[in-house]
């Protein structure tokens, strides 16, 4: 199946031939005009990001008068969707963005392009673990733009009122779950519940799982845990809901992806697990009292959190002007000025010469953010490998395999279950 | 959608010296006003839907060739996948609660309107305006904060003693909140209604009232069967449109069809494992099984149809 | 022509009390269907904190700052620049499926010809696939037809009458008419093409006027073909550039959004009340009888 992109299909083939007869013109997909290269370059992101992002392009087509840049970007959801059906259609961008779960998916099927052979990128000064995630079998097809991790979100100054010590470093899931017991029951916090709850999400059952020494994926693309082990995640997190320590399943399933319909983003609970660059979302609701805490360790104290590429780079194997797209990619990771433009708008950057640069200018919450990162370093282990094809959709799977279990259509067993027998599907093992 | 193009030539009225020039140049004539319409139907509709008739016998993930599986996905749907069959199962608890409701309120306003004398745009613009949001991202927002816990229905209902608590997050009633959102929009149904009502000629009920006729008489006799095209259109179109319903869904649950996937409409399931999963030839096996169902039921229709439409220049037994 | 008909419906005739009570019913049941509309505009007004938090209709302050975000542009694309791109390629639709979808629909409606059972239920049939499995067929073709990023997969479809709902739509608004029509003018020479002009599609106004507004609405709230098909930002829409405030990745601006929608939704009022006014001159006021 690998590697077999020529012959994409010979249905597709039909329509291209049959639309190319009757047209009797081919589209020649974007070429060059007047001897200039023109790249097309497209991510994810809001507006701010797209304001950053264009000034840097804007700085790097006066260093190349020769290179062309346009770009386009679209919501996180919305762009999945259009990048596949770009990438279905033999046209994906010359240079876009991609997320970890995508990787492993757009490089076997022969979507991107090699950027190892390209010596114009240079990788020296990004972190040599972020770097491998990149990395599928043996080539790097995709760099990583910057680096997020997993935390706790809450609103501290409630978190004092209801007398619960703060958060540590080195404090365990059962801390965590007797934090979340007293702030939901204690008067301070006003009906509000002590977290979300954990149950819905693949991220804090990974984190768990890697506390427990074990992983989501093997490293030969296998699951890497048992349907006991998720039965044991979904039965506490069960026990934690039926207690009140986290949010009912009525405040889960109103989850969207955004901060703002979070329980802690619409003030029902205390807080709130997410990655840490989405955080600075919470900061106009929840107020000053708005702090960051690690995510909670194991028994034997093994943290299981770890620094993920937040995002990548890749460029298309079908782009025709394969040098100047290195050389884009390579501007926007390594280059100094647009790093201080770029700033963490795509998170805290993955390279650490632009890190040390960035880090002492960054305002408002970012800064934050970055002091949050700050106490990990070196203290983490490396994170996985990209997660592997046939992935895509089991996050979404985990978090309808709970809902059937926090409306109590399914036991945790029985919904475990589920979600082993799917997702082997899905990995075709 | 029977064979009309097989009856004898002579169903077609007696023209004045109808000669067979005539009707050669009438079947040239036909072909011309059809050109764009065969264009567009041949290169942007027929090819596509080979195509995903094709892909719906293969193992295709969007990104690498697709491997011929035979009925493999059609098993695997119908065999399978209990998620499938919950989804037929939701949404055809949408169909039955939008479409009837949607029609009679849309028909209910359309024939009110038509008697109101004063401030007849006003009303038609205000009933209409709901149906100019579509299904957006903010008109979702807001489904969600009203049919909320603790939002305006809740609290209205809780007001006259019933509680339910929020919509949206209860499996039992989110799709009652979706179908609500459809059934705010009956604009488009309203205005055909309306347009309807406007062709029919006045004289008719001029003759009904000289003969005393009570206004529920005319309304039966007259009212209802010179709509009927246009009832008829309506009701085969919402059909439709509800069996694929994908966006009010989509929109109130935020894409994911929760809770516990209560709003998983077909439609939505098939985006979730086209688009989500990479598996484009299980979404087309299921996009083809919604077509042949459909089909059915809109076969069913246009079968009753003879016995209740009613056409005005009947003797052309039209493109059935 | 007809002279001083009474072209109302039997229910005007009846007792003035029985029309205050049909006003009462109508407006009772406005304020109803108006409520989720004053929520959205009240919203557009409210501060960060209270647009999804709140389930109060009315802000607690009013929050000026979002309609200055959005009418900011997006992306460094003006509001006025993205407000003429999403008129262009409404008006474009508009034109195309008047005229393409009354052209296939008279054929099938009115005019004889073989194969016209099956391809008018072929027509039918092309509704009921849901659009989103032949989306990367129609993507590839228009990708070899080189029209990716410009405003053509939305407009073209149009001019080849694809929009199966309106050329149904207008074959049921022509069935309705009296096959006498067309006799007499035959009879007075005309032709298919001068009956189709002169006589069949004045009295088909009224859908005439609903496809132009149901496209022209619709078509300017077509986010996803938009959002497959348009690469550069300059190009994007109003209501492409509505969702780009929202980011699951990063930090959204909901508020901005809101005031955005109520201002997207400025034109399509402004076309809707354009328009409805005709939906009035139906077969009534033509003068059927001549």
């Amino acid at each position: 199946m690998r590697g077999n992109r020529t012959t994409r299909s010979c249905a597709l083939a039909l329509v291209l031939t049959l639309a190319g007869t009757l047209t009797g013109c081919g589209g020649d997909g974007g070429g060059g005009s007047g001897g200039k290269v023109s790249l097309r370059f497209t991510w994810w992101g809001n507006p701010d990001r797209a304001a950053r992002t264009e000034a840097a392009v804007k700085l790097f087509e006066q260093r190349h008068p020769d290179i062309d840049i346009a770009t386009s970007f679209a919501g996180f959801d919305t762009y999945k969707a259009k990048l596949a059906t770009q990438a279905a259609g033999g046209d994906a961008p010359d240079v876009m963005q991609l997320d970890y779960r995508q990787i492993n998916q757009y490089a076997t099927s022969g979507i991107l392009l090699n950027l190892g052979e390209h010596s114009e990128l240079r990788t020296s000064e990004i972190d040599k673990g972020l770097l491998a995630t990149g990395v599928v079998d043996g080539k790097q097809y995709a760099l990583p733009v910057a680096r997020g991790t997993e935390t706790v979100a809450y609103d501290a100054a409630l978190w004092r009122k209801a007398g619960v010590p703060a958060p540590t470093l080195t404090w365990t899931w059962d801390d965590w779950a007797d934090a979340m017991r007293k702030l939901s029951a204690s008067r301070a916090t006003q009906g509000r519940v002590g977290s979300t709850d954990p149950g819905q999400s693949e991220d804090v059952f990974e984190i768990w799982l890697r506390s427990r020494g074990k992983s989501l994926y093997t490293k030969d693309e296998k699951l890497g845990f048992t349907a006991d082990d998720l039965t044991r995640y979904w039965e506490w997190c069960t026990k934690l809901r039926k207690e009140g320590a986290v949010v009912p399943a009525e405040q889960t399933t109103q989850m969207d992806g955004t901060v703002e319909n979070t329980p802690l983003g619409r003030l029902k609970s205390v807080s709130d697990f997410n990655w840490d660059a989405p955080t600075s979302g919470y900061a106009p609701i929840v107020g000053e009292g708005l702090k960051l805490a690690p995510l909670p360790v194991g028994d034997d104290g093994t943290p299981g959190q770890y620094f993920k590429p937040s995002m990548f780079f890749g460029a298309s194997a079908k782009t025709a002007h394969p040098k100047q797209a290195a050389q884009f990619i390579d501007f926007l990771l390594n280059d100094k000025k647009a790093g201080a433009i770029l700033g963490a708008t795509r998170g805290i950057p993955a390279n650490d010469a632009i890190r040390q640069d960035v880090l002492p200018k960054l305002e408002g919450f970012d800064q934050v953010i970055s002091t949050y990162q700050k106490q990990f370093e070196g203290k983490l282990k490396d994170p996985p490998p990209a997660p592997p094809k046939g992935d895509a959709s089991l996050q979404t799977t985990f978090s309808r395999d709970y809902d059937q279990v926090s409306y109590e259509r399914m036991s945790p067993r029985e919904a475990a279950q589920n979600y082993i027998t799917e997702a082997k599907a899905e990995l075709r093992q | 959608m029977t064979a009309t193009a097989t009856r004898p030539p002579d169903a077609a009225p007696p023209a004045t010296g109808g000669k067979r020039a005539r009707k050669r140049e009438r079947q040239g004539a036909a072909w011309v006003f059809l050109s764009p319409w065969v264009l567009g139907a041949a290169v942007l509709t027929l090819l596509p839907m080979a195509v995903s008739l094709y892909l719906s016998f293969t193992d295709y993930d969007m990104f690498d060739a697709p491997r011929w599986i035979g009925f493999r996905n059609y098993t695997q749907m119908f065999t399978e996948d209990p998620r499938y069959w919950r989804s037929v199962l939701t949404t055809l608890t949408y169909v039955v609660i939008a479409v009837p409701l949607q029609l009679l309120l849309a028909l209910a306003v359309a024939i009110a309107l038509k008697s109101v004398k004063r401030g007849k745009g006003f009303y038609r613009s205000a009933f209409y305006a709901p149906s100019l949001l579509g299904a957006s991202m903010s008109i979702a927002l807001v489904w969600r904060a009203i049919f909320n816990d603790g939002g305006s229905v809740d609290n209205l209902l809780s007001g006259m003693g019933i509680d339910i608590g929020g919509w949206i997050n209860k499996p039992g009633w989110a799709i009652l909140s979706v179908a609500l959102l459809t059934i705010w929009q009956f604009g488009a149904p309203m205005v055909i209604f309306l347009a309807g009502l406007q062709q029919i000629p006045a004289e008719l009920y001029e003759a009904a009232a000289v003969d005393g006729a009570s206004w529920w008489r005319q309304f039966r006799s007259i009212t209802i069967p010179m709509l009927s095209p246009v009832l008829f259109f309506n009701l085969v179109l919402q059909m439709i449109q509800a069996f694929q319903v994908f966006t009010p869904a989509f929109a109130v649950s935020a894409g994911k069809g929760g809770p516990a996937d209560s709003t998983l409409v077909y439609t939505l399931y098939l985006y979730d494992r086209g688009f989500t999963a990479s598996h484009m030839g299980y979404a087309s096996a299921m996009a083809w099984a919604l077509l042949l169902a459909i089909g059915v039921v809109t076969a069913v229709l246009f079968r009753t149809s003879r016995a209740w439409v009613f056409y005005a220049n009947d003797n052309n037994e039209g493109a059935r | 022509m007809t002279t001083a008909r009474i072209t109302t419906a039997p229910a005007a005739r009846r007792r003035p009390t029985g029309r205050i009570v049909l006003h009462i019913c109508l407006i009772a049941v406005l304020l109803v269907m108006l409520y989720p509309l004053a929520w959205l505009l009240a919203t557009s007004f409210k501060p960060a904190d209270e647009v999804i938090a709140s389930l109060k209709l009315l802000p607690s302050h009013f929050e000026w700052g979002n309609y200055s975000t959005a009418l900011d542009g997006v992306n460094e694309v003006s509001v006025g620049r993205l407000l003429w791109n999403s008129l262009l390629i409404a008006c474009g639709a508009v034109l195309g499926n008047v005229i393409s979808c009354s052209l296939a629909a008279y054929a099938f409606a009115r005019l004889r010809f073989r194969m016209r059972g099956p391809l008018f239920a072929f027509m039918i049939a092309t509704i009921m696939l849901p659009h989103h499995a032949i989306l990367i067929p129609q993507y590839i073709i228009f990708n070899q037809l080189g029209m990716v990023n410009t405003y053509w997969p939305m407009i073209l479809p149009k001019f080849l009458a694809t929009d199966a709902f309106f050329v149904f739509l207008i074959v049921q608004f022509m069935r309705g008419l009296p096959r006498e029509l067309e006799e007499a003018a035959r009879i007075d020479g005309c032709g298919p093409f001068r009956s189709f002009f002169s006589v069949i599609l004045p009295l088909t106004r009224p859908a005439l006027i609903t496809t132009a507004i149901f496209t022209f609405i619709w078509t300017w709230n077509d986010f996803f073909t938009q959002l497959i098909y348009l690469f550069e930002p300059e190009k994007f829409t109003l209501t492409l550039a509505l969702r780009s405030f929202v980011d699951a990745s990063s930090q959204s601006a909901f508020g901005p959004m809101f005031a955005m929608s109520v201002f997207a939704l400025l034109p399509i009022v402004l076309f809707f009340l354009a328009f409805q006014r005709f939906l009035v001159e139906g077969m009534a006021s033509s003068g059927l009888k001549g």
